[in-house]
């Protein structure tokens, strides 16, 4: 089967878009969550030079 | 209706001890592994293993090595590959060992999205009892985290596997699940403070999307690629390919690992039916970096033809095309549906998007941080809060505090976690792993992906396990190894 014989098609891009037309919906309204005390206590906790320390070995 | 595919899913944990480093990892995920306190047979079969060989008919000499990870190396000896592997097979048939510095869970193969999800979950406990039986013999304090970086440009994977016919072709499988692979990041990534390549961000989507580099190669070391072109089937090579994903992030709400495994097999059905949706991204590897930057959320992807779409798009023709030309299994219709109902969500309501999807999920974390603290994006701590999500300790854990509080989908109950960490509940040769531990480990001599072997009466007998094949639980009634054996050859 070639693409031509293809049944389905994507949904066309319309060819005169450019990347970064300002066509799309702004960015999203980001709220805390609720009753954070439990989120915020453990936060309180963490280490702020954890990540410093955290050297890895590459993996795959 | 449309075939069930086989897949996994195989995690490299990050481990950090205690006044340890980098250089110390190998040896302590060696130890953590081989100190794993609950049963398991010890041994791996490794005669099918064939991490050179390429889905494009040709066979790599050697494997690229990070050349700044190598230097840890130097002058050092750690034994046998074997030895260093340390592989441990656990009662419910997965796979549990040392993967250069990393302890690695596999979870057992599995047909169903919440099966797999289910058992990724319980692989978290796994390795958090083998942290916790390391720290307390080593007297050190240990942690694990289920990420994907270290944030100094160190990267470790969660790959995806999927068992495929091998008649299907590199051609089509590229061709065809690309752009998903690309597009699918929105809604599975597990989100990222800063940049670890090219220019500065201050949050992107993705954990891994820095570390691609070329759209498809069979490494997956150094010079990652989108598309892992791997050919080690772990069966019948003559009729099957294992599809390895290594471009996905790990993730810590199961309803994102059902999902992103839940993509890729909508995108293989397409593809082995050839109804995929065709799509020419002009360059895969800028795309995918590009979505993962991208903080309008609007997930700009430039096409061939000086044209654009957007990943959302991309997703919405898969499902478009599975709706039309498919017949839908349950869990197919559950990835377009959920998937769906996010993708309406990221700009209108993204706190319940949140709830389903780790980027947004941590995003919103370190939003409440700031907002308490008064700090802002260029802080560099919140690396450690990032960190610290991917945390498996339940009761530390960042992410473990947001499902306690239910402001993330929830994880299965403690009690179905506890059964998936020594049971198999699909009829697939994960069954027949998970009896040969619990019921004849005696007689085992090594296993693997594809084959059991056992010492009868001092003869070694190997069984294959073919993919295909349903294993009934009946299996568990066989007196002796010997009939168990009898009854694996008959299975079909």
């Amino acid at each position: 089967m070639t693409d031509g014989d293809r049944l389905t098609r994507p949904i066309p891009a319309s060819p005169d878009r450019k990347l970064g037309d300002d066509s799309g919906p702004s960015a999203p309204d980001i709220r805390k969550p609720e009753g954070g005390n439990e989120l915020l206590r453990r936060m309180k906790k963490v280490d702020p030079d954890q990540a410093k320390r955290y050297r890895q070995r590459s993996g795959q | 209706m449309i075939r069930q595919i086989l897949a996994g899913v195989e995690t490299e944990y990050g481990l950090l001890v205690a006044d340890r480093g980098a250089a110390e990892q190998v040896g302590d995920a060696m130890d953590l592994v081989r100190g794993f306190p609950n049963l398991h047979f010890a041994g791996w079969n490794y005669r099918y293993e064939s991490p050179r060989a390429d889905l494009r008919g040709f066979r790599l000499d050697h494997l690229a090595q990070d050349p700044e990870d190598a230097k840890y190396d130097a002058g050092k000896s750690y034994g046998k590959d074997p030895d260093i592997r340390s592989d441990r097979v656990l009662p419910n048939g997965a796979r549990f060992y040392n993967d250069h510095g990393h302890p690695e869970y596999s979870t057992p193969e599995c047909l169903s999205l919440q099966e797999l999800a289910i058992h990724d979950c319980a692989g978290q406990r796994v390795v958090h009892a083998a942290a916790q039986a390391f720290s307390e013999k080593s007297g050190l304090p240990v942690w694990v985290y289920k990420n994907n970086t270290d944030f100094h440009g160190a990267s470790y994977g969660t790959h995806e596997n999927y068992l495929v016919p091998r008649s299907v072709g590199f051609d089509r499988l590229f061709r065809d699940l690309t752009p998903l692979l690309i597009a699918r990041q929105i809604l599975v990534g597990a989100g990222k403070v800063g940049n670890e390549s090219g220019p500065s961000c201050r949050y992107q989507i993705s954990q891994r999307a820095d570390f691609f580099v070329e759209p498809a190669n069979a490494e997956t070391l150094y010079r990652r690629p989108i598309f892992n072109t791997r050919d080690e089937p772990h069966s019948d090579p003559s009729r099957y390919v294992r599809l390895h994903v290594i471009c996905g992030d790990a993730n810590m709400i199961p309803d994102a690992t059902a999902r992103k495994v839940g993509l890729v097999k909508l995108g293989l059905a397409l593809c082995e039916s050839n109804n995929a949706p065709l799509w020419r991204v002009s360059d895969p590897v800028r795309a995918a970096q590009s979505i993962s930057r991208d903080e309008s959320y609007n997930f700009e992807v430039a096409l061939e033809s000086r044209s654009w779409t957007t990943a959302g798009e991309i997703l919405e023709s898969y499902f478009a095309a599975a709706e039309n030309l498919l017949e839908l299994d349950d869990d197919l219709r559950w990835v377009i549906d959920s998937s769906r109902e996010l993708l309406s969500k990221v700009h209108s309501d993204f706190p319940s998007f949140s709830r389903k999807v780790d980027w947004a999920a941590k995003r919103r974390m370190i939003e409440a941080y700031l907002e308490d603290s008064g700090g802002n994006w260029n802080d560099p701590e919140l690396r450690a809060y990032d960190l610290e999500y991917h945390n498996v300790d339940p009761d530390s854990g960042l992410h473990a505090a947001l499902e306690q509080m239910d402001e993330v989908a929830p994880d299965p109950d403690l009690a179905k976690l506890e059964y998936y960490q020594e049971h198999v509940s699909e009829p697939t040769r994960a069954r027949a792993r998970s009896i040969a531990v619990t019921k004849f480990k005696s007689d085992l001599v090594d296993a693997c992906w594809r084959t059991l072997t056992f010492n009868i009466n001092g003869e070694f007998v190997e069984v294959d396990l073919p993919p295909e094949a349903h294993y009934p639980a009946q299996l568990a009634d066989a007196p002796d190894v010997g009939t168990f054996v009898t009854m694996l050859r008959g299975v079909s």
